[in-house]
């Protein structure tokens, strides 16, 4: 904890395509220095709430509350899916981006050496595996040294020792104040690695806190056991928001 | 101080009792809006660069305008008959080209989750839209410039004043009345452009950009052109506002411009065929309205 007020706060935020609800009356604060995880079943509302948070969606009602310092780019996100303009290199790539904020070519070299992908800067985008295409992402998600970080599945598609690396650099991102948001479906990572935890379930947020506060008030042996408690979707399906409204 | 980020519909900055969270970096300072367009712009035109459908396309262009050339025998028998050979193919490539450069220009973008991920840079959509169109737009100014600069290359070594109804006004052709065509080729082609970027900017998937393009170039092509007759053959378009009319089609704006300012000029005589203040406010306002749509669909939520 950092002593300082949120850096984003989420107020009764509701979100809705016509008649399919997909966040309702969601409330939660990011705080800075911090690495907060969301997590949630399949279809909870996960990406629809980064969306929220980024700007990218406008909220149904509610609003969201930046109150970090004035920057050229308040908040950085790393898309689910990210992909690249083909025919460029990683390098050119993140030198478009780092344009972007005034930024030149060394410093957005700086971004692929904190991912630990300085080696592939020659190559092009599309020769990248999936995973170094994320951690590419992750770099594009920290130029312009954005206060708050939000990354949408940065593990997805990773091998184990390159999921630890990905919260091995969240975790340097939330040592200058950042804050970084993350959603993941790897709840061990999480458990060990998150300051905060924000589990939401048929877009509404069930539960907020630290893993073990979480454990704790849900009698879990785990956070992947507290995810059972507390989301309502039977094991191998699917909850389809609006379907079963 | 709080500020408001992303596209900023819905977020808000702080409110005035909290202080601002202050973070141990260093903050960006909002680089002006020419050097954001020039950014966008060159990344563009490295696409167009690398991307090799274009240099085939140029090379289509070239070969194609070439041959209607030869055939038609306007090589030999100057500029204007050679302008007049190559207007029907030039009606019917340019757009078809110039559609090719960009139906996919903001689309692809989209499709990649890029559009996404640049709302979270200081950068308008309006920025966005004329980085890629200018990017663009160089790429198709030479895929048309460079086959029309061969043809006139082609006429001028082999002009020998051949033609029977040329050689009468053998004095009026001139290199200049071809660099009008390819003006004003090039005006038509930037205008269609505009189009298909709106196109890219407004389909959400590669198939419904294609289907797009192609109503799109149904319409510049034939349906404009025949609603005006239409019109006229009703009564409800009167024959002396034609000339005006034919403004309102960016196909028939072209046509009619080269037909008044490269034939007629070079005959002497012969009927007024444009309004031509009319038509370059036609071409000018089609391409502008197309990048609004286009600005308006990239920054929608």
């Amino acid at each position: 904890m950092t002593g300082q007020p949120p850096i984003l706060r989420a107020e009764n935020v509701d979100q809705s395509y016509g008649d399919v609800s997909v966040l309702e009356d969601v409330s939660l604060t990011i705080e800075p220095g911090e690495v907060t995880a969301l997590i949630g079943p399949n279809g909870a509302g996960k990406s629809t709430l980064i969306g929220v948070l980024t700007g990218l969606l406008e909220p149904t009602d509610g609003a969201v509350h930046y109150n970090g310092p004035e920057t050229a780019r308040p908040i950085g996100y790393l898309p689910q899916h990210p992909e690249f303009r083909p025919d460029f290199t990683v390098q050119e790539t993140l030198s478009f981006y780092a344009s972007l904020v005034g930024d030149d070519e060394t410093e957005a070299l700086d971004h692929l050496e904190q991912v630990g992908l300085e080696d592939a800067a020659d190559r092009n985008v599309e020769a990248l595996s999936g995973g170094m295409t994320r951690l590419v992402g992750i770099a594009q998600a920290t130029i312009g040294d954005p206060p708050v970080v939000v990354l949408d599945e940065p593990g997805s598609g990773l091998d184990p020792g390159m999921s630890l690396h990905v919260y091995d650099v969240a975790g340097s991102i939330t040592e200058t104040g950042a804050a970084v948001l993350l959603s993941s479906h790897d709840l061990a990572l999480v458990e060990r690695n998150a300051d905060r935890v924000v589990l939401i379930d048929e877009g509404q947020i069930k539960e907020t806190g630290t893993p073990a506060e979480i454990c704790r008030r849900l009698e879990a042996d785990s956070l992947f056991d507290a995810f059972e408690a507390s989301t309502v979707a039977e094991a191998g399906t699917v909850r389809v928001q609006g379907d079963t409204a | 101080m709080s500020g408001e980020t992303g596209r900023g519909d819905g977020m808000a900055a702080g409110t005035a009792e909290e202080a601002a969270v202050s973070v141990d970096t260093d903050a960006r300072i909002t680089p002006d809006a020419s050097h954001l367009l020039r950014t966008i712009f060159a990344r563009e035109l490295r696409t167009v660069v690398r991307t090799r459908t274009f240099l085939l396309l140029g090379f289509a262009l070239t070969a194609v305008l070439l041959g209607a050339a030869w055939v038609g025998g306007g090589l030999g028998a100057g500029y204007v008959a050679t302008t007049v050979d190559l207007l029907t193919p030039l009606e019917l490539l340019v757009p078809i080209v110039a559609v090719a450069f960009g139906y996919r220009a903001v689309l692809g973008d989209e499709r990649r989750g890029e559009l996404d991920v640049l709302e979270t840079y200081p950068v308008k959509a309006w920025q966005i839209v004329v980085g890629v169109y200018l990017g663009r737009a160089v790429g198709l100014i030479a895929a048309v410039l460079v086959p029309l600069g061969f043809v006139g290359g082609a006429i001028a070594l082999s002009d020998t004043d051949a033609s029977p109804i040329y050689a009468t006004h053998g004095g009026a052709d001139s290199p200049i009345l071809f660099v009008r065509l390819i003006v004003l080729a090039i005006l038509f082609a930037l205008v269609v452009l505009a189009v298909a970027i709106a196109i890219s900017a407004v389909a959400s998937a590669a198939r419904s950009a294609l289907a797009l393009a192609v109503v799109a170039l149904v319409v510049l092509l034939v349906g404009l052109d025949l609603l005006l007759v239409y019109g006229l053959s009703t009564g409800f378009l009167a024959e002396t506002s034609l000339l005006h009319a034919l403004a309102l089609s960016p196909l028939s704006a072209f046509r009619g411009l080269v037909l008044e300012s490269v034939v007629v000029v070079a005959a002497g005589t012969g009927p007024e065929t444009a309004a031509p203040i009319a038509s370059i406010a036609g071409l000018l306002v089609w391409g502008l309205a197309s990048l609004a749509v286009a600005t308006w669909s990239v920054g929608r939520p």
